[in-house]
């Protein structure tokens, strides 16, 4: 399930998105997605930068010095430097052109938080490259040189705030080697989809003891001897159930629950924090997997469809987190 | 203002006041002090807020620096038009910017200014050295912009070697635009260098200034003939006729100098020229006079731009010559004008004109040879045998006094050639007979290899001009009568002692320096001819020489031809300076079999191995297995017991494969006949 896939597909509104939809289309053929890229012509583009329009405007205030004074020295400078600006995008070009990207890793992070790609970045040949910018704009991203060494990792960051499969945009490598005046670019897809868990948000302690649900787990039976937790309180529940005591104590009705076959394991139950929205509900989930990580208490998690039987460890901990990052987005009631 | 990352770090502020040392340094000599200071400032200051030590101005320090800055350009300079106040105001811009050095935006349009500073130098000065040091400026302004990108590239040798390589790269375009860009008239009337004294000639003439003139070695004219070239003898320079004497200074007077009115016929064929062909045909190249007038031989016609001819048969320019000016001439020998025989009232009286009073004896001693002769021509002869027979030609003439003509004829009798000049004139006008002084350059260097006369300040020399009925103006050289060899071999020559004395090194009697000397300036010369008056003119005799025909596609075969030149020579660049390091030979042939096999429709897939990779083949084309195993087993001993033969054998197995080409079936029965060969091999 890819969650940012779904905005390509919706018809683009204005010129300015329609002119993007068109763009990223012909980038598509032009530069199709690999985990592996070599830059070539095919992929680059290259323009003056604003430097490089100023230093145009200084030509042409040279030449006009010139003509006025005919003066062929100051026209000589002119031209000289009419050269270099004709040089300059070959070198420009030769520096990004032939150079590897290649996608190392792109792990895991949650939302709120940088996704960090890292990739490995090799050139060719004996050819120096220098001041590669390896960026989703408009984050600044990675700069590098392969001076000494013939490849070299970056690491790229992108912000990310929604759960679920994100992939990443296009990434925009660049260079303005060797004088500034060129930019050289290229949009490169490396393949890149990010597992983006939700933004871990505290809903409180984590409910030990405390269960929610009906007739989730089979060995089960409600009604028992056994205090199982509370739950809001809700017409047709019996009163002998209603929890006066916590009532009391200001907060809302809710009905006791009686378990039998007391079952004392943590249970990360998605009716727990019933009464809020799907994401700060999954933010919370999140959040008490990973306080139960850290605390090393034994958890599992229930989700509407889904359920993890308790346990720990890293294994535990990535399932329940992908089954966070993957829950559906429109939810369920 | 800036995002933090994009503050100047120290490198670039380094390489930014290199860059603005760099091409402000020629300029300095030109500036005020205040502006060298202030820039100075500016830098420290700058200087210190990187180093933490001090804030930015804030903005009244920069409100007082920008009035300051306004309030000295005003007192510096009086005229705001005129090229040093606008230097001036660039380079306190310049230096006030450094104030503010933020960002790197900053940075890149405080080093395009610099550019812009560096070509200013040029309109001052078009010299080799002033050619060379812009060539130094503009490869520092690069390296700095180079430097600009931080880190690797920042580096001292890094930056300007890159500069340099950039800057070699661009050179044959410069040229190529150089030599094809066409040149416009100016647009605009820009201010000139006004600046500094004139040299050379002034527009009047007291005792002593052309002994000071002889104290220079200074280029003045350089003059190539097109044709036959005159004898020493005649080659006499006009630059400046004084006709008015005050009883010590000769001047131009009324009605002469240009600026003062004087008629200048500027359009051509406004005086009619003779009917006879020219006698000498020149280019006049002339060093920066600051002043208007021009130099050539009597009855000069230019049909240079700007040029123009006076009453008195000399050349004007429109506007001062502040840069190196080259102007073409024709000159008619004065004999083949018509005579005019009536001189006019005005000009009769003007060259008659002498003071009031003083030099009584000059005067009495006149009137007497008029009487006694009569004509002009015998006057001036006698006056002539009176300097043959007592005088003497001398760099270092006495003091005179207020009657100096007298003291000088009579007492003295040393002088220079203005002495002679003027107190033959002097004779000539008390003894009624119209006579003028001419001022100008006489004689010349004759640079045998590139064929051009070389006229120095020390050539500087004053004669006179009389009028006769019969001949009209007719020059009159007195200093001849006296020193003939000053005429004929220069004034080195006639004043071997005296000359150059006071020069701090006797540098002009050592030979190879001469040598030396004169070599440089055919340097100078041909520089001047080739790049600094390079105008539309020898550009199209050059696109000719070069072309045939100037056509609009031969133009385009000019500029496309090298341009495609460069391109193919990029491209090999790029290519050869990519490409990866070479696969070993055996696994070269190797990729080659798998391409085939892709061919046939069996891909490798990624990371099979060798062996696998034949079994599949194997399986699935039986015809090819044959031929698989044995390039299989070729290759894996090449490989990996590294076996030549067996490289060999591969070669061959994949050549005659190819031979076979389009049938795989051949090559795979052809197969056990080459494994056995490879077993021999």
């Amino acid at each position: 399930m890819r969650v940012s896939t779904g905005d390509r597909q919706i018809p683009p509104q204005g010129l300015r998105a329609r002119w993007q939809a068109l763009t990223s289309r012909w980038l598509e053929r032009r530069a199709p997605a690999a985990r592996t890229v070599t830059l070539s012509h095919r992929k680059l583009f290259i323009l003056p930068s604003r430097a490089g329009l100023g230093f145009l405007l200084v030509i042409l205030l040279l030449w006009l010095l010139g003509t006025n004074y005919e003066n062929n020295l100051v026209f000589a400078l002119a031209f000289l430097l009419v050269s270099l600006f004709a040089v300059l995008p070959v070198h420009t070009f030769a520096n990004l052109s032939g150079l590897t990207l290649r996608l190392l890793a792109a792990p895991p992070t949650f939302a709120g938080d940088y996704a960090r790609a890292r990739l490995a970045v090799s050139r060719s040949g004996h050819r120096l490259r220098e001041h590669i910018e390896i960026a989703w704009p408009p984050e600044d991203g990675a700069q590098l040189d392969l001076v000494d060494a013939e490849s070299a990792e970056v690491e790229v960051a992108l912000p990310v705030n929604r759960r679920g499969r994100v992939r990443a945009p296009r990434l925009r490598v660049q260079s303005r080697y060797p004088l500034g005046l060129f930019r050289c670019w290229s949009h490169v897809d490396l393949d890149i989809e990010f597992l983006v868990y939700p933004a871990p948000r505290d809903p409180g302690s984590l409910p030990l003891g405390a269960t929610a649900g009906e007739g989730r787990s089979p060995e089960r039976r409600r009604g028992g001897d056994d205090f199982a937790g509370l739950r809001p309180y809700q017409p047709g529940h019996s009163l002998r159930h209603v929890a006066w005591k916590q009532f009391a104590g200001g907060r809302d009705l809710h009905s006791k629950e009686y378990d039998t076959g007391a079952d004392t394991r943590l249970w990360l139950d998605w009716d727990l924090l019933a009464g809020r929205d799907v994401e700060t509900r999954l933010s919370g989930l999140c959040h008490w997997v990973l306080e139960a990580e850290r605390a090393q208490i034994p958890y599992g998690l229930r989700l509407p469809g889904t359920s993890l039987e308790p346990s720990l460890g890293e294994s535990q901990r990535q399932r329940a987190l992908l089954a966070l990052a993957e829950f559906p987005v429109q939810g369920v009631e | 203002m800036s995002r933090p990352e994009q503050l100047l770090p120290r490198e670039s502020l380094l390489w930014i006041f290199a860059a603005q040392f760099t091409v402000l340094l020629p300029h300095f000599a030109r500036l005020p002090l205040w502006i060298v200071l202030g820039w100075l400032i500016a830098v420290l200051w700058r200087f210190e807020v990187y180093r933490g030590r001090r804030e930015f101005p804030g903005r009244l320090v920069k409100l007082l620096a920008v009035a300051v800055a306004v309030g000295g350009l005003a007192l510096s300079y009086r005229r705001w038009f005129a090229l040093e106040p606008m230097v001036a105001l660039l380079a306190v811009s310049f230096a006030l910017k450094n104030l503010e050095l933020l960002s790197r935006r900053d940075a890149f349009l405080s080093l395009l200014l610099a550019y812009f500073v560096a070509a200013t130098l040029f309109v001052f000065e078009q010299t080799i050295p002033y050619a060379l040091y812009g060539v130094l400026a503009t490869a520092v302004v690069t390296a700095a912009l180079a430097a600009q990108l931080g880190g690797f590239s920042a580096r001292p040798r890094r930056a300007f070697g890159l500069s340099l390589r950039l800057l070699a790269q661009s050179v044959p375009l410069m040229l190529l635009l150089f030599v094809v860009m066409p040149r416009l008239e100016p647009l605009w009337a820009v201010p000139q260098n006004s600046g500094g004294a004139s040299t050379g000639i002034s527009d009047s003439m007291t005792p002593g200034d052309f002994t000071r003139l002889s104290k220079s070695d200074q280029p003045a004219l350089r003059i190539a003939f097109d044709g036959p070239v005159p004898p020493p003898e005649q080659r006499y320079w006009r630059g400046l006729v004084y006709s008015h004497f005050d009883g010590r200074r000769w001047s131009q007077g009324f009605g002469v100098d240009p600026r003062e009115g004087a008629r200048v016929s500027w359009r051509e064929n406004e005086q009619p020229l003779p009917e006879v062909g020219p006698r000498y045909r020149y280019r006049v190249i002339q060093e920066p006079t600051r002043n208007q007038w021009l130099f050539a031989m009597a009855r000069p016609h230019s049909e240079t731009d700007g040029v123009g001819e006076t009453g008195d048969d000399r050349l004007v320019r429109s506007i001062p010559v502040y840069s190196r000016f080259a102007y073409d001439v024709r000159s008619w020998p004065r004999s083949s004008l018509t005579p005019s025989s009536v001189l006019g009232d005005f000009e009769r009286r003007r060259n008659l004109q002498l003071p009031a009073e003083g030099n009584p004896q000059a005067r009495a001693w006149a009137r007497r040879l008029a009487e006694e002769h009569g004509d002009g021509d015998s006057i001036s002869a006698a006056v002539l045998a009176f300097f043959n027979r007592s005088f003497t030609y001398t760099l270092k003439p006495p003091a005179l006094g207020a009657d100096s003509v007298d003291e000088f004829l009579f007492e003295s009798q040393q002088g220079f050639c203005e002495h002679f000049a003027g107190s033959y004139v002097f004779m000539m006008r008390a003894a009624g007979i119209p006579a003028r002084v001419v001022a100008g350059y006489q004689g010349g260097e004759w640079v045998e290899q590139e064929e051009y006369l070389l006229v120095r300040q020390y050539d500087a020399h004053a004669w006179a001009e009389i009028w006769t009925p019969a001949r009209g103006w007719q020059r009159v050289d007195p200093t001849a009568a006296v020193s003939p060899e000053r005429i004929r071999d220069g004034l080195q020559t006639a004043a071997a002692e005296e000359f150059m004395e006071d020069a701090l090194l006797p540098l002009h009697r050592i030979s190879v320096l001469n040598r030396l000397r004169l070599e440089w300036d055919m340097i100078n010369y041909r520089w001047y001819q080739t790049v600094v008056s390079f105008d539309s003119d020898s550009q199209q005799n050059l696109l000719q020489r070069v072309l045939g025909e100037v056509s609009p596609l031969r133009l385009a075969i000019l500029l496309l031809v090298p341009a495609g030149v460069g391109l193919v020579l990029l491209l090999a660049w790029l290519w050869w300076t990519g490409r990866g390091a070479r696969l070993p030979r055996a696994q070269r042939l190797y990729l080659r079999f798998c391409r085939r096999m892709a061919r046939a429709g069996i891909p490798r897939r990624q990371g099979e191995a060798p062996r696998d990779y034949a079994a599949r083949v194997a399986s699935e084309a039986p015809r090819l297995a044959a031929m698989a195993a044995a390039v299989t087993a070729a290759y894996e001993r090449a490989a990996y017991a590294e076996e030549p033969a067996a490289e060999r054998q591969l070669a061959r197995l994949l050549r005659q494969w190819r031979l076979t080409a389009t049938s795989p079936v051949a090559s795979a029965t052809a197969t056990p006949g080459l494994d056995s060969g490879g077993t021999q091999a």
